[in-house]
Protein backbone atom coordinates (compact mmCIF):
# COMPACT_ATOMS: atom_id res chain seq x y z
CA UNK A 1 0.00 0.00 0.00
CA UNK A 2 2.62 2.30 0.47
CA UNK A 3 3.93 2.40 -2.80
CA UNK A 4 0.36 4.59 -3.76
CA UNK A 5 1.03 6.72 -0.94
CA UNK A 6 4.08 8.79 -2.63
CA UNK A 7 1.10 9.74 -5.66
CA UNK A 8 1.13 12.78 -7.89
CA UNK A 9 -0.64 15.55 -6.54
CA UNK A 10 -3.94 16.15 -7.79
CA UNK A 11 -4.57 19.25 -10.31
CA UNK A 12 -7.49 20.43 -12.47
CA UNK A 13 -7.29 19.12 -16.68
CA UNK A 14 -6.17 22.03 -18.80
CA UNK A 15 -9.06 23.50 -20.74
CA UNK A 16 -9.38 22.09 -24.04
CA UNK A 17 -9.58 24.08 -27.01
CA UNK A 18 -12.35 23.93 -29.01
CA UNK A 19 -11.39 22.99 -31.85
CA UNK A 20 -9.26 20.19 -30.89
CA UNK A 21 -12.85 19.39 -28.95
CA UNK A 22 -14.25 20.06 -31.97
CA UNK A 23 -11.66 17.25 -33.66
CA UNK A 24 -11.90 14.51 -31.03
CA UNK A 25 -15.42 14.46 -30.82
CA UNK A 26 -15.81 14.02 -34.82
CA UNK A 27 -12.83 11.47 -34.62
CA UNK A 28 -14.44 9.29 -31.99
CA UNK A 29 -17.45 8.95 -33.85
CA UNK A 30 -15.45 8.31 -37.68
CA UNK A 31 -14.42 5.68 -35.37
CA UNK A 32 -17.49 4.17 -33.95
CA UNK A 33 -19.19 4.37 -37.17
CA UNK A 34 -16.24 2.42 -39.50
CA UNK A 35 -17.06 -0.28 -36.38
CA UNK A 36 -20.66 -0.63 -37.37
CA UNK A 37 -20.62 -0.70 -41.35
CA UNK A 38 -23.69 -2.42 -41.91
CA UNK A 39 -25.37 0.90 -40.50
CA UNK A 40 -23.51 3.35 -43.25
CA UNK A 41 -24.51 1.10 -46.09
CA UNK A 42 -27.95 0.97 -44.63
CA UNK A 43 -28.05 4.66 -45.95
CA UNK A 44 -26.75 4.20 -49.30
CA UNK A 45 -28.71 0.82 -49.69
CA UNK A 46 -31.45 2.97 -49.16
CA UNK A 47 -31.58 6.26 -50.93
CA UNK A 48 -30.73 4.22 -54.79
CA UNK A 49 -33.56 1.71 -53.72
CA UNK A 50 -35.71 4.66 -53.60
CA UNK A 51 -34.10 6.02 -56.65
CA UNK A 52 -34.81 2.53 -58.23
CA UNK A 53 -38.36 2.42 -57.14
CA UNK A 54 -39.70 5.71 -58.46
CA UNK A 55 -39.62 4.52 -62.48
CA UNK A 56 -41.00 1.73 -61.59
CA UNK A 57 -44.02 2.99 -59.67
CA UNK A 58 -44.71 6.25 -61.47
CA UNK A 59 -43.91 5.30 -65.15
CA UNK A 60 -40.56 4.75 -67.44
CA UNK A 61 -41.22 7.72 -69.24
CA UNK A 62 -37.69 8.88 -69.87
CA UNK A 63 -39.03 12.87 -70.16
CA UNK A 64 -41.25 12.65 -66.95
CA UNK A 65 -38.23 11.32 -65.12
CA UNK A 66 -35.63 13.69 -66.30
CA UNK A 67 -38.22 16.43 -64.48
CA UNK A 68 -39.27 14.76 -61.60
CA UNK A 69 -35.78 13.79 -61.22
CA UNK A 70 -34.19 16.46 -58.75
CA UNK A 71 -36.79 16.26 -56.13
CA UNK A 72 -36.96 12.73 -55.86
CA UNK A 73 -32.99 12.96 -55.62
CA UNK A 74 -34.11 15.23 -52.77
CA UNK A 75 -36.37 13.57 -50.99
CA UNK A 76 -34.65 10.33 -51.00
CA UNK A 77 -31.72 11.98 -49.32
CA UNK A 78 -34.08 13.83 -46.81
CA UNK A 79 -35.33 10.49 -45.97
CA UNK A 80 -32.24 8.92 -46.10
CA UNK A 81 -30.88 11.55 -43.56
CA UNK A 82 -33.84 11.11 -41.35
CA UNK A 83 -33.04 7.04 -41.09
CA UNK A 84 -29.81 7.70 -38.90
CA UNK A 85 -30.75 10.69 -36.76
CA UNK A 86 -32.46 8.90 -33.91
CA UNK A 87 -28.60 7.65 -33.25
CA UNK A 88 -26.67 10.70 -33.21
CA UNK A 89 -27.54 11.30 -29.37
CA UNK A 90 -29.55 8.69 -28.38
CA UNK A 91 -27.05 6.14 -28.37
CA UNK A 92 -24.67 8.33 -26.50
CA UNK A 93 -27.45 9.59 -23.90
CA UNK A 94 -28.48 5.89 -23.37
CA UNK A 95 -24.58 4.37 -22.28
CA UNK A 96 -23.08 7.69 -20.59
CA UNK A 97 -21.13 8.48 -23.34
CA UNK A 98 -22.89 11.72 -23.80
CA UNK A 99 -22.52 12.97 -19.95
CA UNK A 100 -19.30 12.19 -20.04
CA UNK A 101 -18.76 14.70 -23.26
CA UNK A 102 -21.39 16.98 -21.54
CA UNK A 103 -18.98 17.50 -18.22
CA UNK A 104 -16.02 17.06 -20.51
CA UNK A 105 -13.63 20.60 -19.55
CA UNK A 106 -14.45 21.68 -23.04
CA UNK A 107 -17.20 24.17 -24.75
CA UNK A 108 -20.51 21.85 -25.78
CA UNK A 109 -21.40 23.93 -28.77
CA UNK A 110 -17.32 23.02 -29.86
CA UNK A 111 -18.27 18.72 -28.94
CA UNK A 112 -21.50 18.34 -30.64
CA UNK A 113 -20.34 20.14 -33.89
CA UNK A 114 -17.66 17.67 -34.17
CA UNK A 115 -20.39 15.31 -33.56
CA UNK A 116 -22.71 16.49 -36.10
CA UNK A 117 -19.64 17.34 -38.94
CA UNK A 118 -18.85 13.04 -38.25
CA UNK A 119 -23.00 12.67 -38.81
CA UNK A 120 -22.77 14.63 -42.40
CA UNK A 121 -19.47 12.91 -42.91
CA UNK A 122 -21.16 9.06 -42.42
CA UNK A 123 -24.95 10.17 -43.93
CA UNK A 124 -24.67 13.40 -45.90
CA UNK A 125 -21.84 12.58 -47.93
CA UNK A 126 -22.16 9.45 -49.81
CA UNK A 127 -25.53 10.74 -50.76
CA UNK A 128 -23.74 14.24 -52.33
CA UNK A 129 -21.30 11.43 -54.25
CA UNK A 130 -23.80 9.17 -55.19
CA UNK A 131 -26.68 11.94 -56.43
CA UNK A 132 -24.14 11.64 -60.06
CA UNK A 133 -25.49 8.10 -60.26
CA UNK A 134 -29.23 9.61 -59.88
CA UNK A 135 -28.24 12.25 -62.28
CA UNK A 136 -27.20 9.41 -64.94
CA UNK A 137 -29.91 6.82 -63.96
CA UNK A 138 -32.92 9.48 -64.59
CA UNK A 139 -31.24 11.23 -68.00
CA UNK A 140 -30.65 14.37 -66.47
CA UNK A 141 -28.45 16.56 -68.50
CA UNK A 142 -24.33 16.55 -67.14
CA UNK A 143 -25.40 20.72 -65.64
CA UNK A 144 -28.27 20.03 -64.04
CA UNK A 145 -26.56 16.77 -62.47
CA UNK A 146 -23.73 19.44 -60.96
CA UNK A 147 -26.49 21.52 -59.71
CA UNK A 148 -27.92 18.78 -58.11
CA UNK A 149 -24.74 17.75 -56.86
CA UNK A 150 -23.51 21.60 -55.63
CA UNK A 151 -27.33 21.50 -53.85
CA UNK A 152 -27.01 18.65 -51.93
CA UNK A 153 -23.11 19.38 -50.89
CA UNK A 154 -25.26 22.79 -49.13
CA UNK A 155 -28.46 21.23 -48.08
CA UNK A 156 -27.18 18.15 -46.21
CA UNK A 157 -25.16 20.16 -43.70
CA UNK A 158 -27.69 22.35 -42.94
CA UNK A 159 -30.49 19.03 -42.59
CA UNK A 160 -27.53 17.26 -40.23
CA UNK A 161 -28.08 20.22 -38.02
CA UNK A 162 -32.10 20.59 -38.07
CA UNK A 163 -31.52 16.92 -37.31
CA UNK A 164 -29.18 17.56 -34.42
CA UNK A 165 -30.92 20.34 -32.83
CA UNK A 166 -34.64 17.93 -33.02
CA UNK A 167 -32.55 14.64 -31.88
CA UNK A 168 -31.21 16.39 -28.54
CA UNK A 169 -34.77 18.29 -27.76
CA UNK A 170 -36.05 14.43 -28.37
CA UNK A 171 -33.49 12.72 -26.47
CA UNK A 172 -35.28 10.70 -23.24
CA UNK A 173 -39.35 11.15 -24.86
CA UNK A 174 -40.82 7.88 -25.73
CA UNK A 175 -41.54 7.59 -29.24
CA UNK A 176 -38.68 9.39 -29.68
CA UNK A 177 -37.78 8.63 -33.51
CA UNK A 178 -40.93 9.09 -34.76
CA UNK A 179 -41.49 12.55 -32.91
CA UNK A 180 -38.60 13.32 -34.29
CA UNK A 181 -39.20 13.00 -37.96
CA UNK A 182 -42.38 15.17 -37.27
CA UNK A 183 -40.17 17.45 -36.08
CA UNK A 184 -37.39 17.63 -38.19
CA UNK A 185 -39.34 17.44 -41.88
CA UNK A 186 -41.27 20.45 -41.96
CA UNK A 187 -38.05 22.11 -40.89
CA UNK A 188 -36.42 20.75 -43.89
CA UNK A 189 -39.32 21.84 -46.58
CA UNK A 190 -37.25 25.22 -47.36
CA UNK A 191 -34.29 23.27 -47.98
CA UNK A 192 -35.69 20.81 -50.08
CA UNK A 193 -38.00 23.61 -52.15
CA UNK A 194 -34.24 25.35 -53.10
CA UNK A 195 -32.30 22.26 -53.70
CA UNK A 196 -34.30 20.64 -55.66
CA UNK A 197 -35.32 24.18 -57.60
CA UNK A 198 -31.56 24.54 -58.14
CA UNK A 199 -31.36 21.69 -60.36
CA UNK A 200 -35.16 22.34 -61.66
CA UNK A 201 -34.33 25.71 -63.22
CA UNK A 202 -30.92 24.78 -64.55
CA UNK A 203 -32.84 21.64 -66.29
CA UNK A 204 -35.44 24.16 -68.02
CA UNK A 205 -32.62 27.04 -68.90
CA UNK A 206 -32.37 29.24 -65.85
CA UNK A 207 -29.48 30.26 -63.62
CA UNK A 208 -29.51 28.03 -60.07
CA UNK A 209 -27.58 31.38 -58.57
CA UNK A 210 -29.72 32.14 -56.13
CA UNK A 211 -31.09 29.38 -55.04
CA UNK A 212 -28.02 27.58 -54.10
CA UNK A 213 -26.69 31.09 -52.40
CA UNK A 214 -30.20 30.24 -50.20
CA UNK A 215 -28.61 27.42 -49.76
CA UNK A 216 -25.71 28.51 -48.82
CA UNK A 217 -26.64 31.35 -46.46
CA UNK A 218 -29.12 28.66 -44.97
CA UNK A 219 -25.84 26.63 -44.46
CA UNK A 220 -24.00 29.42 -42.36
CA UNK A 221 -26.80 30.15 -40.11
CA UNK A 222 -26.76 26.80 -39.03
CA UNK A 223 -22.72 26.86 -38.81
CA UNK A 224 -23.26 29.86 -36.40
CA UNK A 225 -26.67 28.58 -34.25
CA UNK A 226 -26.42 25.21 -35.12
CA UNK A 227 -23.66 24.61 -32.70
CA UNK A 228 -25.85 26.38 -29.04
CA UNK A 229 -29.03 25.59 -30.18
CA UNK A 230 -28.03 22.05 -29.94
CA UNK A 231 -25.69 22.53 -26.77
CA UNK A 232 -28.40 24.03 -25.20
CA UNK A 233 -30.88 21.20 -25.85
CA UNK A 234 -28.46 18.45 -24.84
CA UNK A 235 -28.46 19.83 -21.57
CA UNK A 236 -31.83 20.77 -21.15
CA UNK A 237 -32.47 17.00 -21.76
CA UNK A 238 -30.36 16.54 -18.69
CA UNK A 239 -32.41 18.79 -16.57
CA UNK B 1 -30.25 22.69 11.00
CA UNK B 2 -28.31 25.15 11.59
CA UNK B 3 -28.04 28.58 9.82
CA UNK B 4 -26.04 28.31 6.70
CA UNK B 5 -22.39 28.22 7.70
CA UNK B 6 -19.99 30.52 5.54
CA UNK B 7 -18.94 27.96 2.71
CA UNK B 8 -15.62 26.34 3.98
CA UNK B 9 -13.45 23.30 2.47
CA UNK B 10 -12.53 23.05 -1.08
CA UNK B 11 -16.53 21.19 -1.78
CA UNK B 12 -19.17 22.90 0.56
CA UNK B 13 -23.29 22.18 -0.44
CA UNK B 14 -25.23 24.97 0.90
CA UNK B 15 -29.40 24.73 2.05
CA UNK B 16 -29.56 21.91 -0.81
CA UNK B 17 -33.10 20.93 -2.11
CA UNK B 18 -34.69 18.38 -4.69
CA UNK B 19 -38.19 17.19 -5.44
CA UNK B 20 -38.70 14.98 -8.07
CA UNK B 21 -42.04 15.05 -9.25
CA UNK B 22 -44.37 14.57 -6.15
CA UNK B 23 -41.59 13.21 -3.71
CA UNK B 24 -39.06 15.62 -2.16
CA UNK B 25 -35.67 13.56 -1.66
CA UNK B 26 -33.78 16.29 0.86
CA UNK B 27 -33.96 19.33 1.37
CA UNK B 28 -32.11 22.04 3.69
CA UNK B 29 -29.01 19.79 3.13
CA UNK B 30 -25.86 21.33 3.90
CA UNK B 31 -22.22 19.42 4.08
CA UNK B 32 -18.39 20.26 3.55
CA UNK B 33 -15.49 17.98 1.95
CA UNK B 34 -12.12 18.64 2.66
CA UNK B 35 -9.41 17.83 0.94
CA UNK B 36 -7.86 14.56 1.73
CA UNK B 37 -11.30 13.62 3.16
CA UNK B 38 -13.94 11.75 1.50
CA UNK B 39 -17.79 11.36 2.47
CA UNK B 40 -19.85 8.22 1.97
CA UNK B 41 -23.59 8.77 0.60
CA UNK B 42 -25.33 6.09 1.90
CA UNK B 43 -29.32 5.70 2.08
CA UNK B 44 -31.73 3.09 0.94
CA UNK B 45 -32.81 2.74 -2.96
CA UNK B 46 -34.30 6.26 -4.11
CA UNK B 47 -33.51 8.05 -1.27
CA UNK B 48 -31.56 10.32 -3.94
CA UNK B 49 -27.83 9.41 -3.56
CA UNK B 50 -27.80 9.43 -7.53
CA UNK B 51 -29.85 12.71 -7.65
CA UNK B 52 -27.37 14.31 -5.41
CA UNK B 53 -24.10 13.28 -6.69
CA UNK B 54 -25.63 14.49 -10.67
CA UNK B 55 -27.08 17.82 -8.92
CA UNK B 56 -23.19 18.65 -7.58
CA UNK B 57 -21.61 18.10 -10.74
CA UNK B 58 -23.90 19.77 -12.45
CA UNK B 59 -26.03 17.92 -14.73
CA UNK B 60 -29.38 18.39 -12.97
CA UNK B 61 -30.65 21.89 -11.09
CA UNK B 62 -31.90 21.58 -7.77
CA UNK B 63 -34.79 23.63 -6.42
CA UNK B 64 -32.55 24.97 -4.06
CA UNK B 65 -29.02 26.38 -2.72
CA UNK B 66 -25.76 26.12 -4.19
CA UNK B 67 -22.68 23.79 -4.58
CA UNK B 68 -19.17 26.05 -3.61
CA UNK B 69 -15.79 24.77 -5.07
CA UNK B 70 -12.94 26.31 -3.23
CA UNK B 71 -15.25 29.61 -1.83
CA UNK B 72 -17.02 30.32 -4.50
CA UNK B 73 -20.45 28.94 -6.14
CA UNK B 74 -19.44 26.68 -9.15
CA UNK B 75 -21.44 27.48 -12.32
CA UNK B 76 -22.89 24.22 -13.95
CA UNK B 77 -21.23 23.45 -17.25
CA UNK B 78 -18.36 25.29 -16.94
CA UNK B 79 -15.44 24.29 -18.69
CA UNK B 80 -13.20 25.14 -15.36
CA UNK B 81 -15.54 23.55 -13.06
CA UNK B 82 -15.82 20.22 -15.23
CA UNK B 83 -11.67 20.28 -15.63
CA UNK B 84 -11.52 19.82 -11.82
CA UNK B 85 -14.26 17.24 -10.91
CA UNK B 86 -14.67 13.64 -12.21
CA UNK B 87 -18.14 12.28 -12.18
CA UNK B 88 -18.80 8.55 -12.71
CA UNK B 89 -22.65 7.54 -12.93
CA UNK B 90 -24.39 4.28 -13.44
CA UNK B 91 -24.23 4.69 -16.87
CA UNK B 92 -20.04 4.35 -17.13
CA UNK B 93 -19.77 6.21 -20.38
CA UNK B 94 -18.36 2.81 -22.27
CA UNK B 95 -18.62 1.99 -25.58
CA UNK B 96 -19.78 -1.36 -26.72
CA UNK B 97 -18.11 -1.66 -29.73
CA UNK B 98 -15.01 -0.39 -28.70
CA UNK B 99 -11.88 -2.28 -26.48
CA UNK B 100 -11.33 -1.40 -23.05
CA UNK B 101 -8.21 0.32 -24.26
CA UNK B 102 -9.97 2.46 -26.87
CA UNK B 103 -12.82 3.27 -24.56
CA UNK B 104 -10.19 4.34 -22.08
CA UNK B 105 -7.48 6.15 -24.66
CA UNK B 106 -10.73 8.90 -25.58
CA UNK B 107 -11.83 9.56 -21.89
CA UNK B 108 -7.85 10.13 -21.11
CA UNK B 109 -7.91 12.46 -23.47
CA UNK B 110 -11.14 14.25 -21.91
CA UNK B 111 -9.48 14.01 -18.36
CA UNK B 112 -6.12 14.36 -19.18
CA UNK B 113 -5.76 17.20 -21.39
CA UNK B 114 -4.26 16.61 -25.22
CA UNK B 115 -0.46 17.08 -24.28
CA UNK B 116 -0.26 13.98 -21.83
CA UNK B 117 1.13 10.63 -22.57
CA UNK B 118 -2.07 9.10 -23.06
CA UNK B 119 -1.07 5.67 -24.59
CA UNK B 120 1.80 5.10 -21.46
CA UNK B 121 -0.66 6.36 -19.12
CA UNK B 122 -4.07 4.38 -20.36
CA UNK B 123 -1.32 0.57 -19.90
CA UNK B 124 -0.45 1.36 -16.59
CA UNK B 125 -3.72 1.90 -15.41
CA UNK B 126 -5.46 -1.26 -17.38
CA UNK B 127 -2.06 -3.25 -15.72
CA UNK B 128 -3.01 -1.64 -12.42
CA UNK B 129 -6.70 -2.85 -12.41
CA UNK B 130 -5.64 -6.01 -13.28
CA UNK B 131 -7.25 -5.78 -18.03
CA UNK B 132 -3.75 -5.96 -19.14
CA UNK B 133 -4.62 -8.73 -21.07
CA UNK B 134 -8.55 -7.83 -21.84
CA UNK B 135 -7.05 -4.40 -22.67
CA UNK B 136 -8.13 -5.30 -26.63
CA UNK B 137 -11.50 -7.26 -25.96
CA UNK B 138 -14.73 -5.69 -27.27
CA UNK B 139 -16.33 -4.41 -24.43
CA UNK B 140 -18.89 -5.94 -24.96
CA UNK B 141 -17.63 -9.45 -24.41
CA UNK B 142 -16.26 -8.40 -20.20
CA UNK B 143 -18.31 -9.34 -17.30
CA UNK B 144 -19.93 -7.11 -15.06
CA UNK B 145 -17.04 -6.59 -12.73
CA UNK B 146 -14.45 -6.46 -15.49
CA UNK B 147 -16.49 -3.40 -16.74
CA UNK B 148 -16.72 -1.98 -12.81
CA UNK B 149 -12.54 -2.35 -13.25
CA UNK B 150 -12.14 -0.35 -16.62
CA UNK B 151 -14.00 2.15 -14.29
CA UNK B 152 -11.14 1.75 -11.60
CA UNK B 153 -8.79 2.41 -14.45
CA UNK B 154 -10.13 5.99 -14.77
CA UNK B 155 -9.81 6.29 -11.36
CA UNK B 156 -6.05 5.44 -11.95
CA UNK B 157 -5.57 7.70 -14.30
CA UNK B 158 -7.28 10.53 -13.51
CA UNK B 159 -5.83 13.55 -11.35
CA UNK B 160 -9.07 16.04 -10.63
CA UNK B 161 -9.29 16.78 -7.46
CA UNK B 162 -12.63 15.74 -7.14
CA UNK B 163 -14.31 12.34 -7.33
CA UNK B 164 -18.00 11.84 -7.68
CA UNK B 165 -18.79 8.10 -7.74
CA UNK B 166 -21.83 6.36 -7.61
CA UNK B 167 -21.70 2.67 -6.53
CA UNK B 168 -18.49 2.56 -7.85
CA UNK B 169 -17.47 -0.63 -6.30
CA UNK B 170 -20.09 -2.37 -6.84
CA UNK B 171 -20.03 -6.23 -8.89
CA UNK B 172 -16.38 -6.01 -7.70
CA UNK B 173 -14.43 -9.30 -6.38
CA UNK B 174 -13.10 -8.33 -2.89
CA UNK B 175 -8.99 -7.64 -4.37
CA UNK B 176 -11.74 -5.44 -6.46
CA UNK B 177 -13.08 -3.75 -3.71
CA UNK B 178 -9.27 -3.36 -1.41
CA UNK B 179 -7.89 -2.03 -5.18
CA UNK B 180 -10.91 0.81 -5.50
CA UNK B 181 -10.25 1.33 -1.78
CA UNK B 182 -6.04 1.81 -2.19
CA UNK B 183 -7.34 3.99 -5.44
CA UNK B 184 -9.37 6.34 -3.03
CA UNK B 185 -6.35 6.51 -0.38
CA UNK B 186 -3.78 7.37 -3.19
CA UNK B 187 -6.34 9.87 -4.68
CA UNK B 188 -6.44 11.61 -0.87
CA UNK B 189 -2.95 11.06 -0.15
CA UNK B 190 -2.44 13.50 -3.13
CA UNK B 191 -4.79 16.28 -1.84
CA UNK B 192 -7.79 15.36 -3.60
CA UNK B 193 -11.59 14.60 -1.82
CA UNK B 194 -14.59 12.55 -3.06
CA UNK B 195 -18.02 11.44 -2.68
CA UNK B 196 -18.53 8.00 -3.05
CA UNK B 197 -22.33 6.55 -2.96
CA UNK B 198 -22.37 3.46 -2.39
CA UNK B 199 -24.14 0.45 0.08
CA UNK B 200 -21.04 -1.82 0.74
CA UNK B 201 -18.18 -1.10 3.03
CA UNK B 202 -15.31 0.73 1.64
CA UNK B 203 -12.19 -1.01 2.88
CA UNK B 204 -9.88 2.52 3.13
CA UNK B 205 -7.36 3.53 5.58
CA UNK B 206 -9.16 6.46 5.50
CA UNK B 207 -12.61 7.46 8.01
CA UNK B 208 -15.20 8.68 5.57
CA UNK B 209 -17.65 10.91 6.61
CA UNK B 210 -20.98 9.40 6.67
CA UNK B 211 -23.95 11.21 5.01
CA UNK B 212 -27.21 9.21 5.11
CA UNK B 213 -29.91 10.14 3.06
CA UNK B 214 -33.60 9.59 4.83
CA UNK B 215 -36.35 7.73 2.37
CA UNK B 216 -38.13 10.25 0.49
CA UNK B 217 -40.89 12.15 2.33
CA UNK B 218 -44.11 12.93 -0.20
CA UNK B 219 -44.13 17.05 0.58
CA UNK B 220 -48.26 16.33 2.00
CA UNK B 221 -46.54 14.14 4.29
CA UNK B 222 -44.33 16.47 5.67
CA UNK B 223 -46.57 19.10 5.49
CA UNK B 224 -48.74 16.97 7.76
CA UNK B 225 -45.37 15.93 10.55
CA UNK B 226 -44.71 19.62 10.27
Amino acid sequence: MNRSVTAHRVRDTPVHDPLAALWHACSRDLRLAMRSKAELALIVVFFVLVMTLFPLGVSPEPKLLERIAPGIAWVAALLASLLSLPRLFATDHADGTLEQLVLAPAALPAVVAGKVLAHWMTNGLPLVLLAPLAGLQFGMSPEATITLVAGLALGTPSLSWLGAVCAALTLGTRAGSALLALLVLPLAVPILIFGAGAAEAVASGLEAGAHLSLLGAGLIVCWVFGPFATALAVRIAYE
Amino acid sequence: MTAALPPSGPLACLGMACTLGTRRLFSDLEFTVESGQWLMLTGDNGSGKSTLLRIIAGLIRPDAGAVHWQGAPRRAGDPAWNAAMLYQGHATGWKELLTARENLLQQAWLDLGPDADHPAGVQAALDRVGLGRQRDLPFLRLSAGQRRRVGLARLAFSQRPLWLLDEPNTALDTAGQALFADLLDTHLAGGGCAIVATHLEVPSQRDARVLRLQAPVRPRQAALLA
